[in-house]
C-alpha cells in the first residue's frame, strides 16, 4: 500500500495542477504562489511571498480586487469572476501561442476562504483556471449561434412575406375572375347595348318624321267632316295627345341618356377590373377617382354624399388596376363606416414629388386597440363570414410595392382619414412597355 | 410526492435565515462603508408551477434581472435571486468600480451581488446547521426579463421550492432582490433532518 504521507500529495496538488494557485492575508501580503503562478507572472516564490500583491503587480484592478477580496474575509463564502465578463484578473500569456487569436490567458477566477478551526477567515485562496480554450470554442459557438439566429430572422421574414404574397394572390385572383367575369358581361351587353342604341336612333327619326305627318294631318283636320273631327277630338282626348306630343321627345333624350350610362358603367367596370394589365402607366389618380366611384356606386349612393375636392395634381406613374383596387377599398370602407347617412370626403393634391388621396368619412371612426391593427391580413371587426380581413392588408402591400404611403387617423365617433400617398415616378415604365403595349390593346 | 418544512421546521429556518441575512448584511456595510439593511426573510413553500406567479407577486409589473447559482454538501440545491434595481451604477461604484458600467461589468456586479445574497442566505443556514456547504460559480438567466418568464415551472425537475424574499437596501441606492431556494426533494428531506437536529440542541 503507498503512503501518500511519503507522495506529499497535497502539495504535488497545489504545484503541479494546471490551475493557479496563491493566497493572500488580510493586508493582501502574498501567502503562497504555485508553480502555475511563477511560470505565467514570471515571478518566483521568493519574490513574491510576504510582499503586498498589489505592490507587486501594480497593473491589478485594486479597488475593486481589494473589495471583492474582503468580502470574501468578512463574509466567509465564495466568490468568483468569470471570464465572459472579465477576461482576466493577471496578464498572462495564454496557452495557444500559435493557433489562439486572444492576446491573453482567459481566466476564472474562485476565492475561497480559508478559516481555522474558529470560523475565522485567516487567508483567502484565489484559484485560477485558464479558460482559453473553452472561451474560443464559446466564441466559434457564440458567433455560429449569432448567423443562425440571423437566418432564422431573415426566414420569418420570408415567411411574412410569403404571406403577404399569398394574401395578395388571393386577393388579385379574387379580383382577376370577377374583372374576367366583367369583361365577360360588358362584352355581353355591349352587343345589345349597341342594336338598342342604333335601334333608337332609327326609333327617333322614325318618330320625327311621324310627328311630321301627325302636324300635317293636324293642319288639315277644320277640313273634315263635323262627326270626324269629333271623333278624332275624342281620341285625343282619350290618348292626351298634347302630352304625349312632348313627353315623346323626352323620352328618347332620356333613353339615351340610360344608354350612355349603360354604355360608361360598362366601360368603367372593364377600365377598372384590367384583367390582363399588371403594366406601369401614368395615370390621372382623379380619374382613377371618378372611375372607382362608379362601380361602386351601388355600395355607397343610398346612404352617402361624396364630396370632391380635387386638387388637380399632377399624373402619376402606377399600376391603375392596383391602384383602383385601394381606392375601391377606402370607398366601400367609407361607406360602411355609416350606421345611416353619412359625407365622404375625397381630396387630392401633390406634396414634393408625391401625390396624395384622402378618402375621409364622417362615421364611427376606429377603437384605438384597432387602429394599430387594421393592416394586418385577416384583421376585420365585421361579421364572420361578411369581410375577409385582407381589404386593407393588400391595400397595404399594393401601396408599399408603389413604395407610397398609406395612412391612417381616426377619432371614435368623429371619423377616419385615410391618406395615400404615391411617388410621382418609379422609372419602371421601361421595363414593362410590353405588358403596357399589351395592356392597351385591351383596354376599353 | 412532494416533501415539505412542517411549521417548526419553516420558523426555524426563517430565524436561522434572518440571523444569517443580518450577519452578512454587518459584514457588507463594513466593507462598503455603507449603511445596509435587510428586511426579515419571509418564507413559503410553494408548488414549482406557481414559481412564475410567486415573482411576479413579489415584484409587480417590472423589468428584473435574473441569476442562478448551485450549491452543493450538507444540502444541495439552486439558489434563484431576481433583481430590481435602478442604481446598479451606484452599487458598482461601492463595489470598487470606475466610471460607468458596460455590460459585461454590469452582469458582473449582478453576479456578485448574487453571490453575496445567496452565500449569505444558504451559507449563513448551514453555518448554522452545522452543514460544510460550498458554492458553484453564479450564472445569469437575463436581464430586462419578464417577471412571469423568469421560470418556466415545466423545465424544472421539481415539484416545491423554498422561496425566501428578503429586500436589501444601501443607503440611497435602492435594489430590491428576491430569493428563492429550489431543492430537489430528497434534498428537502436533508435540510428538515439538518433542521431537526439543530431545533434539538435548543
Amino acid at each position: 500500500m503507498v503512503d501518500l504521507k511519503d507522495l506529499e500529495l497535497p502539495g504535488f496538488i497545489v504545484e503541479r495542477l494546471e490551475l493557479g494557485v496563491f493566497a493572500v492575508d488580510p493586508d493582501f501580503n502574498v501567502m503562497l504562489w504555485n508553480r502555475f503562478m511563477q511560470t505565467h507572472s514570471g515571478k518566483d516564490l521568493e519574490s513574491v511571498q510576504g510582499q503586498n500583491l498589489f505592490e507587486i503587480f501594480p497593473e491589478l484592478p485594486q479597488d475593486w480586487l481589494k473589495r471583492k477580496i474582503e468580502s470574501v474575509f468578512a463574509l466567509g463564502n465564495y466568490a468568483f469572476t468569470s471570464w465572459e465578463h472579465r477576461a482576466y484578473l493577471f496578464r498572462f500569456k495564454h496557452n495557444r501561442p500559435i493557433t489562439g487569436g486572444v492576446d491573453a490567458m482567459l481566466q476564472n477566477c474562485t476565492f475561497l476562504p480559508l478559516k481555522d478551526s474558529t470560523g475565522t477567515v485567516r487567508l483567502v485562496v484565489i484559484t485560477l483556471q485558464d479558460c482559453t480554450d473553452t472561451a474560443l470554442i464559446q466564441q466559434r459557438l457564440a458567433e455560429a449561434i449569432t448567423i443562425s439566429d440571423e437566418e432564422r430572422r431573415k426566414q420569418q421574414e420570408l415567411i411574412v412575406k410569403l404571406e403577404d404574397a399569398k394574401n395578395q394572390l388571393f386577393q388579385s385572383e379574387k379580383m382577376a375572375s370577377i374583372g374576367q367575369l366583367a369583361a365577360g358581361v360588358a362584352h355581353e351587353i355591349n352587343n345589345p347595348i349597341g342594336f338598342v342604341n342604333s335601334n333608337l336612333g332609327s326609333l327617333e327619326r322614325n318618330v320625327g318624321d311621324l310627328m311630321k305627318l301627325v302636324n300635317a294631318f293636324e293642319k288639315a283636320e277644320a277640313g273634315l267632316p263635323p262627326e270626324s273631327q269629333i271623333t278624332l277630338k275624342r281620341v285625343k282626348k282619350e290618348i292626351d295627345f298634347e302630352f304625349l306630343k312632348d313627353d315623346f321627345t323626352d323620352l328618347i333624350k332620356e333613353t339615351k341618356e340610360g344608354l350612355d350610362h349603360v354604355r360608361r358603367i360598362v366601360a368603367d367596370l372593364k377600365d377598372f377590373s384590367r384583367v390582363d394589365q399588371t403594366g406601369w402607366q401614368i395615370a390621372d389618380l382623379e380619374k382613377c377617382i371618378d372611375t372607382t366611384l362608379n362601380v361602386v356606386a351601388n355600395e355607397i349612393k343610398y346612404n352617402v354624399t361624396v364630396v370632391k375636392e380635387y386638387g388637380h395634381p399632377p399624373h402619376v406613374e402606377c399600376v391603375p388596376g392596383q391602384i383602383n383596387q385601394v381606392l375601391m377599398n377606402l370607398l366601400v370602407n367609407a361607406a360602411q363606416a355609416f350606421p345611416e347617412r353619412g359625407q365622404i370626403t375625397v381630396r387630392t393634391g401633390d406634396e414634393g414629388m408625391y401625390v396624395w388621396v384622402e378618402v375621409e368619412d364622417n362615421g364611427v371612426g376606429i377603437p384605438p386597440e384597432n387602429l394599430g391593427r387594421i393592416f394586418e391580413p385577416f384583421f376585420t371587426t365585421k361579421p364572420v363570414g361578411t369581410g375577409t380581413g385582407l381589404g386593407l392588408s393588400v391595400c397595404y402591400n399594393i401601396v408599399r410595392k408603389h413604395e407610397g404611403e398609406l395612412t391612417v387617423k381616426s377619432e371614435v365617433g368623429k371619423g377616419t382619414c385615410f391618406r395615400l400617398s404615391l411617388p410621382l415616378f418609379h422609372g419602371k415604365l421601361d421595363e414593362t412597355s410590353d405588358q403596357t403595349e399589351a395592356s392597351t390593346v385591351n383596354a376599353p | 410526492m412532494s416533501l415539505r418544512l412542517n411549521e417548526d421546521q419553516t420558523a426555524a429556518l426563517q430565524e436561522l435565515a434572518n440571523i444569517g441575512m443580518g450577519q452578512a448584511g454587518n459584514s457588507i456595510a463594513r466593507i462598503w462603508k455603507e449603511f445596509v439593511h435587510l428586511s426579515i426573510p419571509k418564507i413559503n413553500m410553494v408548488e414549482s408551477t406557481r414559481i412564475p406567479e410567486l415573482i411576479h407577486g413579489y415584484v409587480g409589473d417590472t423589468e428584473v434581472s435574473a441569476s442562478r447559482q448551485a450549491f452543493h454538501g450538507g444540502f444541495r440545491g439552486e439558489v434563484l435571486v431576481i433583481v430590481t434595481s435602478n442604481d446598479r451604477n451606484g452599487l458598482a461604484h461601492l463595489m470598487g468600480y470606475e466610471g460607468s458600467l458596460d455590460i459585461a461589468e454590469r452582469e458582473e456586479v449582478l453576479l456578485d451581488i448574487v453571490n453575496i445574497l445567496g452565500g449569505a442566505c444558504v451559507g449563513g443556514i448551514a453555518q448554522q446547521v452545522g452543514a460544510e456547504i460550498g458554492f458553484s460559480a453564479p450564472s445569469l438567466i437575463g436581464e430586462h426579463l419578464n417577471p412571469l418568464e423568469v421560470i418556466k415551472p415545466n423545465q424544472l425537475a421539481i415539484e416545491t421550492a423554498l422561496s425566501l424574499e428578503v429586500r436589501f437596501i444601501v443607503e440611497n441606492r435602492s435594489l430590491s432582490a428576491h430569493l428563492v431556494i429550489l431543492l430537489p426533494n430528497n434534498e428537502v428531506k436533508a435540510l428538515a433532518d439538518l433542521l431537526d437536529q439543530f431545533l434539538c440542541t435548543l
